[in-house]
């Protein structure tokens, strides 16, 4: 099992928040390694997330939900 | 300007200035006359059958038709430094460029004369000559014939040639938003181009004096970091050797240079323009640049009457060849007016 | 390479993208494919584009590819056209419709009509990029569409695609054709993370090389009662519009145009055949324009297939206003579009 992790996008504000603002896969989906999963943004900065590992991805948090750095935002089974 | 074309600008009668060589005299003279014999023919034509009065969408060729007589010297002078395979792109006065860039003389004249044989089988008309042949085309928007060069030129560059683009714009173009567009970004960019300006001195009836916040465009290329020159008196060989340095200078990949001319708008606007407002127009004739040429050439030993007469009566064959050829071809189809649009 | 119409069925496993990412995909499989495909235009380069056309080309391709210009719109939809005319296939941005004032000699007097005026024998293979359209507020000069002001212009196709799949076969399609084609998309399709956007921004696209055929509409969800034809963000609207009223027993159908030149008159016509009644949704501005043109060629063809008059649903004839709810009581937006689905139906 591995977590997907919402990346640090704002180095000077480690504990800034952020959404998720758009989710590429649906829960249950699966996944290969790489696969862009989401699109993530924390005040105008954005960034991609991929798949770290292959396998079924369950989504933690909703799109434009506020979601900390570095908390788990999906898993990998 | 080198010495020699300041001398030459300076003094233009002084015949045996040296530098250029016979055949080159002699080819840029040739051009100079077809040029001037086309377009005399084109006036001829014209007028022919507007009558009684002036009726400008009447007869053979219908429309505007904005002649060069005068402005020869510019495109003999440039377009002896180039090869088919460079483009240029003219403005709504474009036939002297055409002739002297190796333009094919009959489908150009079909096309004015809005013939299926022509450039763009009557699809154009007179300013909207193009020939992929020769990669030249002109447009009917002022300074607009500009941005486009700078296409060709990048083309050629990313296709691994040495092949240049020569715009050619009016000095009333040089006030035209295109024109400071196109000069930065061939600047910024290197492209093999050469900017052109004829300065007729005449915006059709505003003087370039009351245009134009500078008494040269040759400044102007400076303020966008690229070289300019001005040459004076209409000048045959200061346009040619002014090109020479330009062209030059794309071809190594050195980048725009722009060359001003300032030459002469021996008849009006348009024809039909009356020219009321032009107060040096008397005085016109006496300053047109190819008998002052011929002259010249007479006096170095490089025409003499049998040379000018040969020269002329080329000139006049392949014209009157062509305008038989254009009278000969069809008229478009009506319904094919709706056809082209779309590839 | 197939030629297909896109596969809009999305599969529980479907691939999904935002509009831009599907559009990116476009560019950079033609760009490796023909080395004569280049971008230019401004922000074009590492920024990736002002609404995420270009996002990572740069670093993919390289600064000879992909293009930062100077802000000479002019200068360089000019230097496209040049490029065009010798062989290579250029896709140009204007980062916003509304800035056509500053360049439309180049886009209507020189790439619209050098084929025609060189009587076919000159081609200009041009994509012509801009971003259109409102919603954020951004204002009377950074808000409109203007593709009605771009199809009335002979001489250039124009293409406006609403969903993810369409945005990529349609710029494959745009990039592969000898004509300009003007390519607007709606920064509310483009699935911004920096802006709201409508679910079906983000939406199954098909991996691999296909083409979506220029010219032809697409009936995005077929029904009996009514035909909405519209565009762009305006579909995605109507889905809303219908997926509501289906609950009531009324059945819309959404005709997505998808291209305004070529028009898909046929595709009109036989909606309307079918419904008897037409409202036509267009975020671009209400008169002489694309819903005046869908009316028409109903009411030149067959006006009694109408069994109650067409409404149209447009942005009036004023500039965009600024403040919110200003903006929203112009736009073409659900509440409009049910207004005008109901009277039609009514009677």
């Amino acid at each position: 099992m591995t977590d997907v992790v919402f990346p640090p996008l704002s180095k000077e504000s480690p504990d800034a928040e952020g959404v998720v603002s758009t989710w590429f896969v649906r829960e249950g989906e699966t996944v290969a390694a790489d696969q862009l999963l989401a699109e993530v943004q924390v005040d105008k900065v954005a960034a991609e997330v991929p798949a770290p590992a292959a396998g079924v991805v369950h989504l933690l948090c909703e799109e434009e939900a506020t979601v900390a750095q570095g908390t788990p935002i999906a898993r990998i089974d | 300007m080198t010495t020699q074309a300041a001398a030459q600008a300076a003094n233009p009668q002084q015949a045996g200035a040296p530098g250029l060589d016979a055949a080159v005299r002699l080819g840029l003279y040739e051009t100079m006359v077809l040029s001037r014999t086309y377009e005399e023919a084109i006036l001829r034509e014209y007028h022919a059958d507007k009558g009684p009065g002036f009726d400008i969408g009447k007869g053979l060729i219908p429309g505007e038709m904005h002649l060069s007589a005068g402005q020869e010297p510019v495109a003999a002078g440039v377009c002896a430094h180039l090869t088919t395979d460079d483009a240029v792109t003219a403005t709504h006065r474009p036939h002297h460029f055409a002739v002297a860039h190796g333009v094919d003389l009959r489908r150009m004249t079909a096309e004015i004369f809005g013939r299926e044989d022509g450039l763009g089988r009557g699809r154009g008309g007179h300013m909207h000559l193009f020939d992929p042949d020769t990669h030249f085309s002109c447009s009917g928007i002022i300074a607009e014939g500009y941005p486009p060069a700078l296409g060709q030129a990048f083309a050629f560059h990313r296709q691994g040639t040495d092949r240049i683009a020569v715009a050619v714009t009016g000095e009333g173009a040089a006030n035209q938003g295109a024109f400071h567009e196109s000069l930065n970004l061939a600047a910024r960019w290197s492209l093999p181009v050469v900017f052109v300006v004829e300065d007729n001195d005449w915006g059709i009836s505003v003087p370039r004096t009351a245009s134009t916040s500078v008494a040269s465009n040759a400044d102007r290329a400076v303020a966008y970091g690229i070289p300019g020159e001005r040459i004076e008196s209409n000048d045959v060989e200061g346009v040619y050797d002014a090109a020479r340095r330009a062209v030059a200078r794309a071809r190594a990949g050195e980048g725009p240079s722009l060359i001003e001319v300032h030459t002469l708008r021996l008849w009006g606007h348009f024809e039909g323009d009356a020219q009321g407002y032009r107060l040096d127009l008397a005085d016109a004739p006496s300053h047109d640049p190819i008998p002052r040429y011929e002259t010249l050439l007479r006096e170095a030993g490089v025409l003499d009457d049998d040379a000018v007469a040969r020269i002329r009566s080329a000139a006049s064959e392949r014209t009157e060849d062509a305008i038989a050829f254009a009278k000969n071809s069809p008229v478009p189809d009506a319904a094919s007016a709706t056809s082209y649009v779309f590839a | 390479m197939t030629i297909t119409e896109t596969p809009t069925t999305p599969t529980p496993q479907s691939r999904r993208l935002t509009t831009s990412k599907a559009i990116v995909e476009a560019i950079a499989f033609e760009m490796e494919r023909d080395p004569s495909v280049f971008y230019l235009g401004e922000d074009v380069g590492s920024y990736g584009g002002i609404f995420g056309s270009t996002g990572g080309l740069l670093d993919r391709f390289g600064k000879d590819r992909v293009i930062d210009t100077p802000i000479s719109e002019t200068a360089f939809i000019g230097l496209g056209i040049g490029a065009a005319v010798e062989g290579m296939r250029p896709i140009v941005e204007l980062m916003f419709a509304d800035f056509m004032g500053v360049c439309l000699d180049q886009i209507y007097n020189h790439m619209a009509k050098i084929h025609f005026e060189s009587g076919g024998n000159v081609k200009v293979p041009m994509v012509l990029t801009m971003a259109a359209g409102g919603g954020y507020s951004d204002g009377a000069q950074h808000s409109q569409c203007l593709w009605g002001t771009f199809a009335h212009l002979p001489g250039m196709k124009v293409v406006v695609p609403s969903t993810p799949a369409d945005a990529k076969g349609l710029m494959t399609s745009a990039i592969r054709d000898d004509n300009p084609v003007v390519y607007v998309f709606h920064k509310g399709v483009m699935g911004l993370p920096w802006m709201a956007k409508n679910p079906r921004s983000n939406d199954a696209v098909p991996e691999g090389d296909y083409e979506t055929p220029i010219g032809k509409a697409n009936v995005v969800r077929e029904g009996g009662d009514v035909t909405v034809v519209t565009i762009s963000l305006s579909v995605h609207h109507a889905l809303d519009v219908a997926e509501k009223l289906a609950g009531e027993g009324i059945g819309v159908e959404v005709l997505d145009l998808r291209s305004l030149v070529p028009l898909d008159r046929e595709a009109i016509l036989a909606s309307v055949a079918k419904t008897g009644r037409l409202v036509v949704v267009d975020e671009d501005y209400l008169s002489f324009g694309m819903s005046g043109e869908v009316v028409a060629t109903i009411a030149e063809h067959d006006p009694t297939l109408l069994k109650r008059p067409a409404e149209r649903v447009a942005v009036p004839d004023v500039p965009i206003p600024y403040a919110h709810a200003l903006e929203y009581a112009v736009l073409p937006r659900q509440d409009r579009i049910e207004a005008a689905v109901r009277r039609t139906v009514a009677g």
